[in-house]
């Protein structure tokens, strides 16, 4: 085969030609900043302010951060938390993290231990002054400050004040004997077997989220302070215990009775469900559906407790990239979300409670019993993770849980196996 | 009887005297078999009933229990509704363009690339069919980081350098939208089967009649192949218009996101607003149904004969 000189520079013209036109479709390469001004153009990743409304919500924040800092310039991108760990993953294994990301409580040591957060500098002591301990607490990974908290989220005990006078209970239970016990008393079911009304329901919410609840009530902790799994404690399994026993023993709930975030409405507001472990958004969706209930003080809420009482907490976090390539502005933003104004107009929007002590006041908390609930027992909040490893572990919840409540394990077993394969992934494998 | 008679009848077309009746009255058999397929009709389409009606409840009504089938009060305004909670006519536009745009370029590229693995003789040929079929076997999930990062570093875009450093490269453009996954190995591998069932005369016929090889494809051979444009169009505008991940992840504004991201903002960490969520579905389902009720003729008899050779 011969090489013809011609097509040969006729070839290199086209693809020189080519680059060419190409190059003019890029623009210049971005400033490199990072001299400590609180300038430039920033990313802003956030799984919340949802919807039409909740851009509008945002927008109005990042207008009044615009006024105080005029040289910043924000793009927010908008996700949801399904899709977060996604957008965040590609963005940082591409090398271009977003300036600012928003993130749950959880998702700190896993991004903070890959070198992917900036540290903030703060004093978590100091921090602890004006927002809630626990809610600091998630920010921090190895002593020191990766996020500052801007909203946080609870599962409680919820109940049905009028279903417990019906039933001659005066007052929630104080620990799992009694919740079992109440759960029996308050379930209704027909002659015919079929369940009416569910005295007890542990699968209105993430099955990972109701056994933690339970697993920090019944006063054991997800890792030992050397990283290892810990949730197959005996506290562990008398948790999972629990929550078998209440579908399988005591027949307080039907497995498929409730399942979260389904078309099948709100359990309490229609009268099928007399206590639950839930989430405390269940105080809003109950405003929507069934105000009445609200009006007449019958729903009720109390901290699930055995050997403690126990909250879970989730939340919304805001982070810095340690890439950042302006971490002044992006430190900035961070704090700015974090702040008073910001901070009560978010967890207006998505009904959430806020991380600042001084939100407590607010007229939004003041309307709103769940939250204010949460607020006081705050004490009591646990958040999960922990370990660098905890968004690899934490999807093998749900499958161990519902084998031992399906009875196809024992609570002991489906424990021990959940905690061999957590094994493996802290161990890399 | 010869064993011929016996063996090759024609199909007779169905009507009064066809197969179907027995002195004017269904055979039980037949009954039997359109009442099994008009069971599981029903049971295809249920779903899609239900998203229907279920988009024009009110909330409450949703959420109430015991369920009911059809609204108590038709929601109509649900639809302008849901339309208002995000900008679903950027969003349609997104979809469109980008499935429009999809759809050309594989009917286009995929038929020539087809056309060669079946009517071209070169050497590497069954390698290179071999590579369309195993890059049809990779899960699509397994490609996303190197395809972004791919993206991310395409020389000279977004303010790359010509080794794809410095910049975004085509991450958050139309370039990330539209070209990665434009062209498929199964619409290569679907034209190749359909080429290959053309007859070699017409081929040879054209060639005689001096007929380059560009104008035996796009002349002669390709007008032939209706019903794989159809089943090819078909198929990639449907993935595209469905396409979530990789229009997620490759976006940061707002301007660029797509029908199928748009949704996803109705399924909220706490809740979801179920009577928007299916009016959107119900609207974007609306391109699809159309587009198949235009190619479903050609479509079927399409998939009918892609396996030939």
């Amino acid at each position: 085969m011969t090489i013809r000189h011609r097509s040969v520079l006729r070839t290199v013209a086209a693809v020189a030609a080519g680059l060419v036109a190409l190059a003019a479709c890029g623009g210049p390469a971005p400033d490199r900043g990072g001299d400590g001004a609180v300038s430039g153009e920033i990313s802003l990743l956030t799984p919340i302010f949802e919807g039409a409304d909740g851009a509008a919500v945002l927008e109005e924040q990042l207008a009044a951060f615009k006024q105080q800092y005029p040289d910043v310039t924000v793009k927010p991108d908008y996700t949801s938390y399904g899709k977060l760990n996604e957008k965040l993953t590609t963005s940082i294994a591409s090398g271009q993290p977003y300036d600012v990301m928003l993130m749950g409580a959880g998702w700190i040591p896993p991004f903070a231990s890959k070198g992917v957060l900036a540290d903030l500098g703060q004093d978590p002591a100091s921090l602890g002054s004006r927002f809630f301990e626990r809610a600091v607490d998630a920010g921090v990974h190895e002593g020191k400050v990766y996020a500052l908290p801007i909203m946080m989220d609870t599962r409680i005990g919820i109940y049905r004040k009028d279903l417990f006078a019906q039933a001659g209970i005066t007052e929630p239970p104080k620990n799992f004997a009694e919740m079992r016990e109440y759960g029996k008393r308050l379930t209704q079911r027909a002659p015919d077997g079929t369940l009416q009304v569910a005295g007890l329901d542990v699968l209105g919410i993430d099955p990972r989220q109701a056994f933690l609840t339970m697993l920090w009530a019944a006063g054991g902790e997800l890792f030992a302070p050397d990283g290892s799994p810990a949730f197959n404690s005996p506290a562990g399994v008398n948790a999972l215990q629990t929550m078998t026993d209440v579908i399988q023993v005591d027949r307080s709930e039907d497995v498929g009775w409730t399942v979260p975030n389904s078309p099948t409405g709100n359990v309490m507001a229609q009268g099928r469900t007399a206590m639950m472990v839930g989430h405390h958004h269940f105080w809003t969706q109950i405003q929507e559906e069934a105000p009445d209930m609200i009006a007449q003080d019958k729903l009720g809420f109390f901290v699930i407790q055995d050997e403690r009482p126990a909250m879970f907490q989730g939340g919304t976090l805001a982070t810095v990239a340690a890439q950042s390539k302006h971490p002044a502005a992006a430190k900035a933003l961070a704090g700015f979300l974090a702040s008073d104004g910001p901070a009560l107009a978010a967890n207006q929007q998505r009904g959430n409670i806020p991380a600042l002590k001084s939100l407590e006041s607010s007229e939004f908390v003041q309307q709103n019993k769940a939250i204010q609930f949460a607020m006081q027992n705050f004490d009591a909040a646990h958040s999960e993770g922990g370990v660098p490893q905890w968004l690899d572990i934490r999807d093998k919840f749900k499958p161990a849980i519902e084998s031992a409540m399906l009875g196809q394990k024992s609570p002991q077993q489906a424990l021990d196996d959940l905690a061999a394969e957590a094994t493996a992934a802290l161990a890399g494998r | 009887m010869s064993l011929e008679s016996a063996v090759v009848q024609p199909a007779p077309a169905s009507g009064a005297s066809g197969p179907g009746r027995v002195g004017g009255a269904p055979r039980p058999g037949r009954v039997v078999l359109h009442a099994v397929l008009v069971v599981l009709s029903l049971l295809m389409v249920a779903p899609f009933v239900w998203m229907v009606l279920t988009s024009l409840k009110s909330h409450a009504e949703v959420m109430s229990y015991p369920p009911t089938i059809l609204p108590s009060v038709w929601q109509w305004v649900n639809y302008p509704d849901a339309l208002e909670f995000a900008p679903f006519g950027t969003y349609f536009r997104n979809s469109l363009v980008i499935a429009v745009g999809h759809t050309v370029i594989n009917v286009v590229l995929a038929a020539m690339a087809g056309y060669a693995l079946a009517r071209l003789p070169f050497r590497g040929r069954s390698l290179l069919l071999m590579l369309v079929l195993a890059a049809m076997m990779i899960p699509t999930f397994t490609k996303i980081v190197p395809q972004y990062l791919l993206a991310k570093t395409m020389p000279f875009f977004g303010g790359n350098d010509f080794l794809g450093r410095g910049g975004s490269g085509w991450l958050d453009s139309w370039w990330a939208l539209i070209v990665p996954g434009a062209l498929t190995p199964l619409a290569i591998f679907l034209f190749r089967q359909f080429y290959l069932s053309l007859p070699r005369e017409l081929e040879e016929a054209a060639r005689l009649d001096g007929l380059g090889e560009f104008g035996i494809f796009a002349r002669v051979m390709t007008p032939l192949m209706k019903p794989a444009i159809a089943t090819v169009a078909l198929i990639t505008f449907e993935n595209s218009w469905n396409n979530f991940v990789w229009p997620l992840i490759v976006t940061r504004s707002e301007e660029l996101r797509v029908i199928q991201v748009g949704l996803a903002a109705f399924q909220q960490t706490e809740r979801t607003l179920w009577e928007y969520l299916m009016a959107g579905t119900v609207l974007a389902t609306v391109p699809m149904i159309v587009l198949f009720l235009f190619t479903q003729r050609y479509f079927v008899q399409g998939f009918a004969t892609a396996g030939i050779k």
